[in-house]
C-alpha cells in the first residue's frame, strides 16, 4: 500500500498516537550508509574523520532507503578521544579505545573539557548540521550523544571505573561532573544545528550492570540536567539503549523521552519484548522503537528479513491495539544497524519495504 | 582461628569484595596447615560462586561482582603457588580472550573469574587477541579449551578464523570451543564450527563442565 503521509507527518502523529499511514521505520543505519556515497569506496574511517563525508552518507541513506528517521550517531568513542583516550581508527571497523586518558582516580579528578568545535566533538555537531540542512525539511533529525557514564567508561577503563564507584567514590563522581559540563556545551553545539531532536545512549542503565541505586548515584542525576538542558535547548528529548535488561521504568517513565530505542535479547530472561514493552505501558506516553537483530541485517536472507519484519509489526499492532494506542512504535533495529561491509542493504530496503507494505495500522 | 573461620572468612572477604581480608586470610589458612586447594575452593571459590548466584538474581551488579573477583585474585595469588605439582598438573586448562579488532573485556573476564572458581586453569589473553595466538593455544598452552567473545559484529569473522585455523592445524578435535558476547549466538556457533555459545558466565561454567 502506497504511503499517504509523509516522513514529518507520520512521525509527528506517532509522537503524538495519533492515528497513520502505516508504522513508522527506521533501522539504525548510519556508518553502513557510507557504502551509498560516490562509488561505494569510502572507508569507515574516513567517514568519521570527514563531516562532508559523514552528513553524506544520511543524505545518500535517505535517498536510497526512504528512512522517516534521521539519527545522527557517530560511534561511542568520540568523546572519549577528545578527552585524551587513543582511539584505534582501522579501516571498516568502528573505532575504539585501546589506551583511556584516565587510568587512576587521580585522572578521574584532572578531566580537562574538551571544546564542542574541535576533534571529532566539532566533526560530528558539523555534520550533523550538514545533514540537519539536508534532510530536516523532510524527516525528524536528532543528533546523538553518548551519557556521561558511558563517555567516562569509554574514556578510562570500564573496569576499573565500576569498582571506583565503591572504591573512590568522590573521583569518579568529579569526573562525572565534568563530563556533564562537557556534554551539556554538546548539547548546546547540537542545538544551533537545528536538529529536532537530541539522542542520549544512556547504555549503562541496565540490570546486568547497575542496580537502580548505583545508576542513580552514578548517571540518573547528571542524566536528569542533560535532560532537562535538551528541552531547554528546543529539542524533544530521545534514548537509545541498546542494553539486554533496561532500566525502563527510570529511563522512560521518569526520563520522560519522547523517543526510546531499545533491544530485544531473547535469550537473557527478562529482556523485554516488544509486546512486553507495550503491554506494561512503556508505550503509553513515549514512541518506542526496535527491536529487529541487528545481526539479521548481516547473516539473514531476505526472505526472513522479511518474514521477521512481518512478525515485529503483527506483534506490535496487536499489542498498540489491545493497550488503546494508535502508533507509537517504530519499526528497527534494537541497535546499529552493523557497518560492516557484509551488512546487505538489501536487508535494510526490505525492513523499509515491508513496513511501507504492510505497517498499516487497524485496530 | 580455627580452620572453619578461616575458610569462612575466605568466603567472606570475596562475598563482601574485600581484597585486604581475601590476601590476609589466605596466607593464615596457609600458616594454619590448610591445604591451598581447601582454602580456594571451600573458602575462595564458595564466595564467588555465592556471588554468582546473587549476580544472576540481580541481587548484585557489576561493581560488586568485579569487586569480589578482584578479592578472589588476590586470594589466588598467594594460594595458586603452594599447591602440589601433581594436584596443578590435572586441572583443564582454557584460554580466554577478546577477538582481535574488539577491546570490551568486561563479559569476558566474569566468565573467567566463574570458570577458574569452576576449578579450569584460566589463562587469560586479554583483549584484541590476534588469531594466531588462539589458534596456537593448543600447542604452547595446552589449552583443553578454547573461550572467546567479542561485542563488536565486524570482528565475529575472526572467531571462524580461529577454527579454520585449528582444523588446518590439526588441534580442532583436542580442544573444546566456547563463543560469547551480545551479537553472537549458538546458531553463529554452529555456522562457524565452534562447540558451545553462551549468554552469561553461568552458563558457561554449566556447558563447559557438562562438555569437559
Amino acid at each position: 500500500m502506497a504511503d499517504t503521509m509523509n516522513h514529518i507527518e507520520r512521525a509527528m502523529a506517532s509522537l503524538q498516537d495519533k492515528p497513520v499511514d502505516r508504522l513508522c521505520a527506521y533501522p539504525l543505519a548510519m556508518g553502513v550508509c557510507r557504502r551509498l556515497v560516490g562509488d561505494g569506496s569510502m572507508t569507515y574511517k574516513e567517514w568519521v574523520s570527514d563531516p562532508k563525508k559523514f552528513a553524506a552518507a544520511f543524505i545518500e541513506g535517505q535517498k536510497y532507503f526512504n528512512f522517516d528517521f534521521a539519527i545522527g550517531l557517530m560511534d561511542l568513542s568520540v568523546a572519549a578521544g577528545d578527552l585524551g583516550a587513543t582511539v584505534r581508527m582501522d579501516e571498516q571497523n568502528t573505532p575504539f579505545v585501546t589506551d583511556p586518558a584516565f587510568n587512576t582516580p587521580e585522572d578521574y579528578e584532572k578531566v580537562h573539557i574538551p571544546p564542542a568545535n574541535k576533534g571529532r566533538s566539532g566533526i560530528l555537531v558539523e555534520g550533523t548540521k550538514l545533514f540537519v540542512d539536508a534532510l530536516g525539511k523532510d524527516v525528524i533529525t536528532a543528533g546523538f550523544l553518548e551519557g556521561p557514564l558511558l563517555t567516562l567508561t569509554q574514556a578510562a577503563h570500564a573496569e576499573k571505573i565500576f569498582m571506583d564507584m565503591y572504591n573512590n567514590k568522590s573521583a569518579v563522581h568529579k569526573a562525572l561532573k565534568s563530563i556533564t559540563e562537557y556534554n551539556s556545551e554538546m548539547v548546546k553545539a547540537m542545538a544551533k544545528t537545528k536538529c529536532a531532536g537530541l539522542v542520549w545512549d544512556y547504555l549503562w542503565g541496565s540490570y546486568s550492570c547497575l542496580g537502580d541505586a548505583e545508576y542513580e548515584e552514578f548517571e540518573g542525576q547528571y542524566a536528569r540536567k542533560l535532560n532537562e538542558l535538551v528541552v531547554k535547548e528546543g529539542m524533544a528529548l530521545c534514548i537509545h539503549n541498546c542494553a539486554d535488561l533496561p532500566h525502563l521504568d527510570t529511563q522512560i517513565k521518569q526520563f520522560k523521552p519522547v523517543i526510546y530505542s531499545m533491544a530485544h535479547y531473547p535469550l537473557i530472561p527478562g529482556s523485554p519484548s516488544p509486546k512486553e514493552a507495550i503491554d506494561k505501558g512503556y508505550a503509553d506516553n513515549c514512541l518506542l522503537a526496535g527491536q529487529i537483530d541487528p545481526q539479521g541485517f548481516i547473516r539473514w536472507s531476505q526472505e526472513k528479513m522479511q518474514k521477521t519484519t512481518m512478525n515485529l509489526i503483527q506483534e506490535v499492532k496487536t499489542s498498540l491495539c489491545a493497550r488503546g494506542l494508535h502508533s507509537r512504535y517504530v519499526i528497527s533495529s534494537g541497535c546499529e544497524v552493523p557497518p560492516a561491509l557484509t551488512t546487505r542493504m538489501e536487508n535494510i530496503k526490505e525492513c523499509m519495504d515491508t513496513t511501507v507494505k504492510y505497517g498499516q495500522m487497524k485496530c | 582461628m580455627q580452620a572453619q573461620d578461616i575458610l569462612a572468612s575466605l568466603e567472606k572477604a570475596v562475598i563482601t569484595g574485600n581484597k585486604a581480608d581475601s590476601v590476609k586470610f589466605a596466607k593464615e589458612s596457609l600458616d594454619k596447615g590448610i591445604k591451598a586447594l581447601d582454602a580456594i575452593d571451600k573458602g575462595l571459590v564458595k564466595g564467588m560462586t555465592i556471588v554468582g548466584d546473587k549476580y544472576a538474581k540481580h541481587e548484585y551488579f557489576l561493581p560488586q561482582v568485579l569487586l569480589a573477583a578482584n578479592a578472589m585474585y588476590g586470594g589466588l595469588d598467594v594460594l595458586l603457588p603452594h599447591i602440589p605439582k601433581e594436584d596443578a598438573g590435572k586441572k583443564v586448562v582454557g584460554v580466554i580472550g577478546v577477538i582481535e579488532g574488539d577491546v570490551h573485556d568486561i563479559g569476558k573476564n566474569i566468565v573467567k573469574t566463574m570458570l577458574t572458581a569452576g576449578g579450569l586453569d584460566m589463562h587469560d589473553f586479554g583483549k584484541d587477541v590476534p588469531i594466531e595466538n588462539f589458534v596456537n593455544s593448543v600447542k604452547n598452552d595446552k589449552a583443553n579449551l578454547i573461550a572467546m567473545s567479542t561485542l563488536m559484529t565486524p570482528t565475529m569473522d575472526g572467531m571462524k578464523a580461529v577454527v579454520d585455523g585449528l582444523v588446518e592445524n590439526g588441534d580442532r578435535m583436542k580442544v573444546r570451543i566456547i563463543i560469547g558476547g551480545a551479537p553472537t549466538s549458538q546458531p553463529f556457533a554452529d555456522d562457524i564450527g565452534a562447540d558451545m555459545h553462551a549468554i552469561n558466565a553461568q552458563e558457561a561454567v554449566k556447558k563447559v563442565k557438562g562438555a569437559i
